[in-house]
């Protein structure tokens, strides 16, 4: 089957859409050899193919085989990023994997933005276990009208109605609280690629 | 788990055996290794998902491929194995076959079992 210019412009925007969602992640080689590929699969089963009912329908039939760009652009994501994350375990690939998810899909989105929270406080609490035997009177335990809110680091003075409690054993506690939470984010994580990789 | 979510899993996992056999008797390309799966299974549920996975076990060094131009209007990637391919492939192959005796043998006892 020969393409019309619709249907060449039709090929070339599948194309387009591939390559600009594979530059979000990929060097530009790998994303260049990836839509290479991907063409020429496209280009060999349109010339295999027959316009039947019409070119346009056939072609469009071609393409759903092969999967929406955004489709094939997330298995790419899979197979490197995440792959890299949920099998290395490592922060940095983690972080990358977790950022690609969230400024591409809705759903990422919202599971980075929980993420981060989660590893935010995790970081502060173990930071103010550093910061303790600095600022002993600063560090501490707070205390709101007598009930006890959580971890807490007040500068200069802690604000009328809040009290600050809590000696140096605080500083175990908020390490282990702390070391805990990144450890529980970072299994959150990999729970979370590794789902989102078996998804795709 | 549902057995959908179960069915997937398998052929996910068994992805990578079936592509490493479709170019063990000799070099393809994405295209050709698709319709090679597609004859034999039906573990291609989107064909553009083959590449990136042809990607990955080529940056494994598992496979080695090359852009070949003039056999075809389009220039074509061919995949071979790699010798760390072929080895991997062994081992994948025995494992396999282990693995399917030993749900076999447990299936048989299973139905011997039954009343």
């Amino acid at each position: 089957m020969n393409l019309s210019e619709v249907g060449d412009a039709r090929v070339n925007g599948y194309l387009f859409v591939l390559q600009r969602s594979l530059k979000t992640f990929l060097p530009a080689e790998s994303v260049r050899d990836a839509v290479r590929e991907i063409e020429s699969h496209v280009r060999e089963r349109i010339a295999a193919a027959e316009a039947t009912p019409n070119e346009r329908d056939a072609i469009e039939r071609i393409l759903a085989e092969l999967g929406p760009p955004l489709r094939v652009a997330q298995a790419y994501s899979a197979e490197r990023t995440i792959d890299e994350a949920v099998t290395t375990g490592r922060f940095v690939a983690i972080v990358r994997a977790v950022w690609h998810l969230a400024v591409t899909t809705v759903v990422g989105f919202f599971a980075a933005l929980g993420l981060f929270v989660g590893y935010v406080v995790s970081f502060a609490t173990l930071l103010m276990a550093a910061l303790k035997p600095i600022f002993p009177h600063n560090v501490g335990i707070q205390f709101v009208n007598g009930v006890p809110i959580g971890p807490a680091a007040e500068f200069p003075v802690p604000a009328a109605g809040v009290d600050l409690r809590g000696g140096y054993w605080v500083i175990p506690l908020f390490a282990v609280a702390g070391l805990a939470g990144l450890v529980l984010m970072q299994w959150c994580a990999r729970r979370y690629l590794a789902w989102w990789r078996n998804r795709i | 788990m549902s057995h959908e979510t179960w069915q997937e899993q398998i052929r996910r996992g068994t992805l990578d055996l079936a592509i490493l056999l479709s170019v063990a008797s000799g070099p393809r390309y994405g295209l050709a290794i698709i319709q090679h799966l597609e004859a034999f299974t039906d573990l291609v549920v989107a064909e553009g998902t083959i590449y990136p996975i042809l990607a990955r076990l080529t940056r494994e060094g598992l496979l080695a491929s090359t852009w070949v131009e003039g056999e075809a209007p389009h220039p074509r990637k061919y995949y071979a194995l790699t010798r760390a391919g072929t080895k991997r492939l062994a081992e994948m192959t025995a494992a396999w076959r282990e693995f399917v005796k030993k749900i076999d043998r447990l299936m048989a006892a299973s139905e011997k079992g039954r009343p």
